[in-house]
């Protein structure tokens, strides 16, 4: 199928009724939760894990992939008219998107940022079926241990790149890994640490893991938060049309961004947050007034905004022809296919065309959508923020459990997410990344499968990872990248 | 300003995971060989590695002090009762009573006073929550409490 064939393809399977309802839901509900402060797209998506058993796989994926890129866009809108970013991709948009606002922008900063999100997105699609078809060809010559060698970059590039404190990511990658080993060993029929429990034969509920550690852990967070309490915001929407100067100011940085997003989200490990903090100091630094930054410079908000939303869309390029997710939305995206069954790799494009197509045509439709809707709407998302957590966090709790229960039957499961709440609670108070653990555990059994592969075709000779060029290519990286930090300790004292 | 407790025994945790993790798979899986792995390789590798990472951790940060973690016990107490509360009860009290006992317990930190907003809350939720599961969904699930 050539590429025009394939996105006519898709649209025609997109359009149909029953996959644009649930791609409606899907971009809606995103936005929603991007909004809220507070519960991120991680959370709904697990939320609404269970709910996918009910309908196609196809359905499903397009319904969570608009959760993801949804909350994007409700992120922006959270991020400046409060300076409380929904999402964790938006938080740059508060430094120039807020003072926007203040100063009675607020109407074009909007603007700004869905006009920016729809052309980063734009863009990543375009990138993303290039990428696509050239990976699913590439593809063919990786081998197990080029593939153990990608995960291994991805997991260290996760824990190493934009956190303060790589050990602890490490960590974090590790204990996930570990929790993924639960279960029966697909490669010997093993029970490994399941203590005579039967339910724990397939494992760790990836629902239950994932509900526990970011629903729970979210609700218990947010219970008595102040930020969380009513927001009473006075916004002036009175001029939604940017000047012409703004429009002249946006392009360049929108441009830019979106091939700094394209880049960074196909890229195992790094991603849309990285991305828009990678945008926004690039605008900075090229500007020729950069004092302009931080008061109110539309082009503060034109780069992040479609940095990270054409990260979004290219990093399902990875997660899709190779089966490897790049960050743990990735992750937990791919989980939701291997619940239905399917697991992704260079055959997905010629054998699930539906799948992979109609994705693809599922971002250009559900960012039209959001586009044409989210403008007019602005009013009800802002009175959403009004309602209090009070009335709100209850009923999430009950949907949360009801959800788990649904997938097995299980009240253990349940169980199991109380035990998991707690954990992820203590987790994200001593600020060990919960998302890691989870990047993990989904990458956990691939790793360790091919790993073995790899060792058995080269009769334990290790020499395989440097002696076939993907693999050297990735061990190289994953080197430096552990260099990095040592080197730059290193800089810092030969200065001081 | 105190002494960084959550590195300290996060990481000592840690590690004491990892090292019994390693010592359980060592003792129990058979490990194989580099060329042919069994099913104790892989977490016997994993629980030294978490067992080192721990100790990275938790070492250093003795010597350092930091900012106390706000931990808030009630609250995690009330919301992690409300679901098991809802796994117990689940079977006995159908999903309504379920729902409505679990809403007024998740309500309790909540920081707005009094009780009428709370039992309309339960009453509320528990309506919504039968209508989509129930009703909608179609689950099968008992709704009402068994008398018997």
């Amino acid at each position: 199928m050539t590429t025009w064939e394939g996105l006519l393809f898709g649209i025609g399977f997109v359009t149909q009724p029953e996959v644009l309802i649930y791609c409606f839901l899907g971009v809606v509900l995103g936005t929603f939760v991007g909004v809220l402060p507070g519960i991120g797209a991680m959370a709904a998506i697990s939320l609404l894990l269970p709910i996918t058993y009910y309908i196609t796989p196809e359905a499903a994926l397009i319904m969570l992939a608009g959760v993801y890129y949804g909350a994007q866009y409700g992120g922006a809108v959270a991020s400046i008219l409060l300076r409380l970013p929904g999402t964790p991709q938006s938080a740059v948009t508060t430094l120039d998107g807020y003072p926007m606002a203040q100063n009675g922008r607020a109407g074009v900063a909007l603007f700004t940022a869905m006009a920016s999100s729809f052309v980063g997105s734009m863009i990543g699609i375009l990138v993303l079926v290039l990428l696509a078809n050239w990976l699913s060809r590439a593809a063919t010559a990786f081998g197990a241990a080029d593939y153990a060698a990608m995960m291994i970059l991805g997991l260290v590039a996760a824990s190493t790149i934009g956190t303060a404190r790589p050990a602890k990511g490490f960590a974090m990658v590790t204990l996930g890994l570990l929790l993924g080993c639960i279960g029966t060993d697909v490669n010997s029929g093993a029970q490994r640490f399941t203590f005579g429990q039967t339910e724990l034969l397939d494992g760790i509920n990836l629902v239950a893991l994932a509900m526990g550690l970011f629903g729970v852990a979210e609700v218990i967070a947010n219970v008595r938060n102040p930020d969380r309490q009513s927001v009473a915001a006075r916004i002036g929407l009175r001029r939604l049309m940017p000047s012409r100067d703004d429009l002249r100011r946006m392009v360049s940085p929108m441009l830019r961004g979106s091939a700094l997003g394209s880049f960074f989200g196909a890229l195992p490990g790094t991603g849309s947050t990285l991305s828009s903090f990678l945008s926004y100091s690039m605008e900075r630094r090229i500007a020729r007034q950069p004092e302009r930054f931080g008061k109110g410079a539309v082009e503060g908000v034109a780069g992040p905004e479609s940095a990270n939303n054409s990260a979004a869309i290219t990093a399902f390029a990875p997660t899709l022809t190779l089966g490897i997710p790049g960050d743990p939305i990735m992750a937990l995206l791919l989980g939701a296919l291997v619940i239905h069954g399917i697991q992704p790799g260079p055959m997905m494009l010629e054998a699930r065309p539906e799948m992979f197509w109609g994705l693809v045509a599922s971002f250009g439709i559900g960012n039209l959508l959001l586009l044409v809707l989210n403008l007019p709407l602005i009013g009800i998302w802002v009175a959403m923020l009004r309602i209090p957590f009070n009335y709100l966090y209850p009923a999430i709790l009950v949907f949360l459990c009801l959800g788990v229960y649904s997938v097995r039957g299980l009240s253990f499961d349940i169980m199991a997410v109380a035990g998991i709440g707690l954990a992820g609670y203590l987790l994200a108070i001593a600020k060990f990344s919960p998302a890691l653990l989870l990047l993990g555990f989904v990458l956990g059994p691939l790793i360790e499968t091919n790993l073995r592969r790899a060792f058995l075709i080269s009769r334990g000779d290790p020499m395989i990872f440097l002696e076939r060029p993907i693999a050297a290519g990735f061990v190289i990286s994953t080197v430096a990248l552990l260099l990095l930090p040592v080197w730059k300790a290193w800089r810092r004292r030969a200065h001081a | 300003m105190q002494r960084d407790w959550p590195d300290i025994f996060g990481g000592l945790l840690l590690a004491i995971l990892g090292a019994g993790a390693a010592l359980w798979a060592a003792m129990y899986y058979d490990m194989g060989s580099l060329r042919r792995m069994g099913p104790g390789f892989f977490p016997v590798l994993l629980g030294a590695a978490l067992f080192l990472l721990g100790l990275v951790i938790a070492l250093p940060a003795l010597g350092r002090s930091a900012e106390p973690p706000k931990i808030e016990p009630a609250t995690a107490l009330a919301v992690l009762a409300a679901i098991v509360i809802f796994a117990l009860s689940l079977s006995r009290l159908g999903l309504a009573g379920a729902t409505a006992i679990t809403v007024l317990v998740a309500s309790l930190p909540a920081p707005r006073k009094g009780w009428v907003w709370r039992i309309v809350l339960a009453l509320g939720v528990t309506m919504l929550t039968v209508l989509v599961f129930s009703v909608g969904l179609r689950m099968t699930l008992p709704v009402w409490p068994r008398l018997s």
